[in-house]
């Protein structure tokens, strides 16, 4: 016995039962309220596909809602509760005084949509609290999701008498296989209906499978099917709610097929008549699975509604299991065969039940024309069997109309995937249209939908079946229309005038069944969804306690506080260190790619904007690349590192971009260049050390005069080999040190001591931001924001005046270099400090001019200083404009000037 | 259980190796003097002093005594170290199989991918080269800055290989 | 997710490449400027099937141009662009 609760109360399981098998066990007929009327009701199937019967499982963060009672096993401690009920589900309020019903039939979402704001507003408080299912946890999940991949000739979805025979054959000829049922055992129809193959045969086969190398899924629903058979299967290794032994609750499959074969049967639909979703009312297979498999009869006195043969044998089944079949209501106007012993009625279906709210009491039909009534605490219905054919859908498929099942079956598919058994060859039924008061008359539980709904949706205009569904939520939330779709074409056909496959069909969308959202995160989900990249000195930055600044994927200390130091108050510091003694600062993060070949040369004139040709070896100069529309693209520097070997450098944040762009150019447009262009990101981790003690302090660390400004040099430092690249982003004589990253450690720890045996300190991102600004250097993404051309930022003096990179003839468009366009420019404070991301105005009411780009203070000196975009800005040095940001409050009078703040004549770099 | 142990190789100075111009005879002078051949895409090669391994159509990952390869590429190519970007990471057990699965989309299960053959993919949203050694053990190597995150990430599916 | 088949790695899920451009849209490095920006803005975008770049990123890093039909999916050659390579 497996002991669990509902709604607070203890009661007990067989091994094996699904909840809804145990609730029934426990002759609990109540599951749940009703969406929209909280209307009671019951367990009304035995699969996936159950509307009613939903519950949520566990608690605190790993409670999962809406989750169906028919698919989830029971385990020792389970803990469900009833939803959308209050104060309880016996008791509930919102159905006693019928607080729903009127408010809410069909289009009201619609209506309300559509009418004033005030009105939604309104309706919105009363709609959250009286319609809706579970509640989605507010505690995070502790489980880990866990996705996989998987590769197979031919994966089987379904483990029924089909698909464990087409998987038997597909194994056993050698094939890769994989064979998925969303049941915990294997089986299908057979563990209802025995047939000609029983368990044994079952256990035999599948045994087989394996033994040919077959992998077999149970508990995994394929849930999607996607391009080029890619199928994605949900598995469940912990039941919902369930602590998981090893930690992962579910498993995601991305299963790459070479072939499908859906076996994945057909759901009874059932019949639309007055109060047809009360306790009570299941439909007959699921009758006959919870007799056959789990042992539990849900009635006493039965009543079966049918249009065809199938129901029979849940007849026989209640029958043996000791029930007492009051009343076979057979649609069909002739006896189908044999005398079955029953008691039968042709030519009959139901009108209506009576009840209380747990319970069935009696059953009203329509026989030859004439009521008719039954005392009875069951009835099971059968109107026939709908295909599962979600997934040759979801892969582009197209149905035929089978008129004697009266439903859709697949037909071609532009993908490689077949159906097979039921879900191929439905059974034949009876077209029975409904006869009984549309009002009461459901056909989606879920979403309380009516067929006097379908009737006033077409009533008020609603052709199309798409529309109608969106008009009443037909066919919406968990059970995505499994049980309603058809009934609804029906009606909607019936009041057209035409034959069902004439009235079209919604979209199937993925998934088949509901997924978690986590399970799609996957390993992500822990940590929202991407890793973080990690410097090589991760390690000895974290000792040292900094703030971190997250750069794309990338964290880089953003400075590093001493005491109680804030950030403005550090970076201030750290910049001032720069300015005055010296500073050292972790740039691995750059782009970097080696240039190799006796092609190289040519080919960075290519990437370059500028001219690269000329330089001597052991020399550098700064560039910027553009993009085939004559745009800036990215900046850098260029190094010769030998005679046909370079060094090409870039931003962080652009870092991707450009090695793509690199490797576009020289495989799609230069494949006949002799050239090697390697991305060395990674492989050289970097450190800049800058400021006026820089020199000594490079001195003391290589032994040797360091290069002079825009130089490079090999040299040594803790015994590891370096470069060393003189140049300068602060705006004082600066030093970068590229070395391999997996060697940095002493390096970086040599470079620190010295610094600080000058006094100097380390810095950080928003200290290299303050220093930039002030010399009025760039940044990728601030001020190049991929609307300003080279003469924008008064950058086309440098341009190679030879052409031939990428970008010349687009930028040889007149337009991108005549006057007036937005242009960089220096903003000073004559008032106030100016907000960073500012509008730039002439006065209260004027069409903004530009906008301030980046904003900082001079670091020695003091005062408000900016970079920003202003129209026609060459032309308005010393033009007073205001500086306004109305999302932050904030405003500052600003005086135009150029945008170099400190040692404009560049004397600082020297030596 | 776990049938998989994850483990961080030393550091290698690695190279890439890559050929610009007339691969053909590039090839012929590199088995005339490395005694085997340039391996094909999707293949490694390689003796006691030297392995390369092919992942892209004009360069290989060069691990070993690289001193002879200058030589050999003449004007034709040229050699780059890489070896700072890329931690090796030993997945030995019969499970690194399943467990290349695990948040990846390259079929390492199928046995044509065995001793000798290369592979780039992504796993787990990371690009990562794989080398398989032998039927018990093969070799990611990944990129630096996402190597504790990978490492982190196997060990914890390791766990969970057999459910 | 679709599958390519990467000239140098066979069959490959569609996660590890990237997307360039139509070729159709490739600016040659001697473009005049007219016929750069048509290239660039000016576009047949066909339904049905269209010849793009896409590059293995992730896999070989090598290019390629691939032949897919727009509405189905359905790939219909894929050629390798880039310098000449060995086998």
């Amino acid at each position: 016995m497996i002991n669990f609760s509902f709604d607070g109360k203890t009661y007990q399981a067989h091994k094996g039962d699904t909840l809804a098998a145990a609730l029934l066990r426990n002759g609990i007929g109540l599951v749940g309220r009703s969406f929209k009327y909280h209307r009671p009701r019951g367990i009304m199937t035995a699969g996936v596909e159950e509307p009613n019967a939903l519950v949520t499982i566990g608690d605190g963060g790993r409670s999962e809602p809406n989750t169906r009672a028919t698919d989830v096993f029971v385990y020792e401690g389970l803990v469900a509760k009833s939803q959308n009920r209050w104060p309880n589900l016996s008791f509930d309020i919102g159905s006693v005084f019928g607080l729903a019903a009127p408010a809410l039939s069909a289009g009201f979402y619609y209506k309300t949509f559509f009418g004033s704001a005030k009105r939604w507003m309104f309706y919105e408080y009363f709609i959250r609290k009286a319609a809706g299912l579970g509640n989605a946890p507010t505690k995070t999940d502790p489980d880990l999701f866990s996705q996989r991949a998987a590769f197979c000739d031919v994966l089987v979805v379904g483990a029924g008498p089909a698909g464990l025979s087409a998987a038997l054959e597909a194994a056993e000829a050698g094939k890769r296989v994989i064979l998925v049922e969303q049941d915990n055992i294997l089986g299908a129809s057979l563990i209802r209906d025995g047939q000609d193959r029983d368990g044994a045969w079952v256990e035999s086969t599948q045994a087989r499978i394996r033994a040919a190398g077959g992998r077999i899924l149970t508990r995994t629903t394929a849930s999607g099917y996607w391009e080029h058979d890619l199928v994605t299967l949900t598995q469940r290794i912990a039941e919902p709610g369930q602590t998981p032994s090893h930690g992962v609750a579910q498993r995601l499959w991305h299963v790459r097929a070479g072939q499908v074969i859906l076996a994945t049967g057909s759901i009874e639909r059932p019949m639309a008549f007055a109060h047809n979703d009360r306790p009570g009312v299941m439909l007959s297979q699921a009758v006959r699975t919870y007799v056959r498999r789990f042992g539990v009869v849900p009635g006493k006195r039965v009543v079966i509604a049918t249009n065809n043969d199938d129901a029979y044998k849940t007849a026989y089944a209640l029958k043996a299991a000791g029930a007492e079949v009051v009343a076979v209501l057979d649609a069909r106007p002739a006896p189908a065969g044999a005398d079955s012993g029953l008691p039968v009625y042709n030519n009959a279906v139901p009108l209506s039940t009576n009840g209380a709210r747990h319970c069935l009491k009696s059953v009203t039909a329509r026989v030859n024309g004439l009521t008719q009534s039954w005392d009875a605490d069951l009835i099971a219905v059968s109107g026939g069997f709908t295909p599962v054919v979600h997934l040759h859908m979801q892969a582009g498929g197209t149905l035929d109309w089978n008129d004697a099942a009266q439903a859709f079956v697949p037909a071609a598919s532009r993908q490689n995937v077949t159906t097979i058994g039921g879900a191929a060859n439905p059974e034949p039924v009876f077209n029975v249209v409904p006869v009984s008061k549309p009002k009461k008359s459901f056909i989606d539980f879920q979403n309380d939908v009516t067929l006097s709904d379908v009737d006033l949706a077409w009533a008020e205009g609603y052709r199309s079946v798409e529309h109608l569904k969106r008009y009443t939520t037909l066919g919406m939330a968990t059970d995505q229309g499994k049980l309603s779709n058809m009934a609804a074409l029906g009606r909607l056909a019936e009041k057209q005038g035409v034959a069902i496959p004439e009235a079209g069909l919604t979209t199937f969308r993925p998934p088949y069944t509901p997924v978690t959202m986590g399970l799609l995160a996957g390993a992500g989900a822990k940590d929202a969804g991407a890793h973080v990249r990690r410097l090589a000195l991760y390690d000895v930055h974290a000792a040292k306690n900094p703030i971190w600044q997250p750069l794309g994927y990338w964290f880089r200390p953003r400075a590093y506080p001493v005491g109680s130091e804030t950030l403005a108050q550090a970076a201030m510091r750290e910049a001032k260190a720069v300015r005055s003694n010296v500073g050292m600062t972790d740039v691995s993060t750059l782009a970097k790619f080696e240039v190799s070949g006796p092609d190289a040369a040519a080919f960075l004139e290519i990437i370059c904007a500028t001219t690269v040709g000329k330089l001597a070896v052991g020399r550098g100069r700064y560039t910027f690349m553009l993009r085939e529309d004559g745009f800036v693209f990215d900046d850098g520097t260029v190094w010769r590192l030998d005679e046909n070997r370079y060094l090409l450098t870039s931003s962080t944040g652009g870092a991707d971009r450009m090695a793509t762009h690199i490797s576009y150019v020289r495989q799609y447009l230069c494949p006949h260049l002799r050239v090697s262009a390697i991305n060395v990101q990674e492989h050289y981790a970097g450190i800049a050390v800058a400021g006026p003690q820089a020199k000594a302090t490079l001195s003391a660390l290589i032994g040797e005069e360091p290069p002079r400004h825009m130089s490079t040099v090999p040299a040594m430092i803790a015994g590891v080999p370096v470069i060393i690249l003189a140049a300068s982003y602060s705006g004082e004589r600066a030093f970068e040190i590229y070395v391999e990253a997996s060697h940095v450690g002493p390096v970086w720890a040599e470079c620190e001591a010295e610094v600080s045996k000058q006094g100097g300190a380390l810095y950080g991102l928003e200290a290299m931001e303050f220093l930039r600004i002030e010399k009025g250097h760039l940044v990728v993404g601030g001020e190049v924001d991929g609307r300003m051309t080279p003469h924008d930022l008064a950058l086309d003096k440098m341009l190679n005046k030879a052409g031939g990179y990428v970008g010349a003839s687009g930028l040889s468009r007149p337009a991108l270099s005549e006057a007036g366009r937005r242009q960089l420019v220096g903003l000073e404070a004559i008032e106030g400090n100016i907000p960073e991301g500012a509008m730039l105005i002439t006065g209260e009411g004027a069409s903004p001019h530009g906008h301030v780009s980046a904003a900082a203070f001079r670091i020695l000196d003091g005062g408000s200083i900016a970079l920003g975009q202003l129209t026609d800005g060459f032309a308005r040095h010393g033009e007073e404009l205001i500086a306004t940001s109305p999302t932050r409050g904030q405003m500052a009078r600003v005086r135009v000037v150029a945008p170099h703040f400190y040692d404009t004549a560049g004397e600082r770099y020297r030596d | 259980m776990t049938d998989v142990t994850i483990t961080m190789l030393p550091a290698a100075p690695l190279h890439a190796l890559e050929i610009w111009s007339n691969p053909a005879s590039v090839a012929t002078r590199f088995k005339e003097t490395a005694g085997f051949a340039l391996p094909a895409m999707g293949r490694s090669d390689g003796n006691d002093a030297l392995l390369l391994i092919r992942y892209e159509p004009t360069v290989w990952l060069v691990e070993g005594d690289m001193s002879a390869l200058p030589g050999i590429l003449a004007d034709d190519g040229a050699l780059t170290a890489i070896g700072g970007s890329v931690v090796r990471v030993q997945l030995s057990g019969k499970g690194w199989r399943t467990l290349l699965m695990e948040g990846g989309i390259f079929d390492a299960e199928n046995p044509n991918f065995a001793s000798g053959c290369s592979a780039a993919t992504i796993i787990d949203h990371v690009n990562v080269r794989l080398h398989v050694v032998d039927d018990d053990t093969c070799h990611a190597y990944v990129p630096l800055s996402y190597s504790e995150a990978m490492i982190h990430f196997w060990k914890t599916a390791a766990l969970n290989l057999t459910l | 997710m679709m599958q390519f088949t990467c000239p140098h790695c066979g069959p490959r899920d569609q996660a590890e490449f990237i997307y360039e451009r139509t070729v159709d849209a490739v600016v040659s490095l001697d473009a005049a400027p007219e016929e750069a920006m048509k290239s660039l803005f000016t576009r047949n975008n066909p339904r049905g099937v269209d010849e793009e770049i896409w590059r293995h990123t992730y896999g070989c890093r090598a290019w390629m141009v691939i032949a897919r039909n727009r509405v189905t999916n359905e790939i219909s050659a894929t050629r390798a662009v880039g310098p000449e390579a060995l086998p």
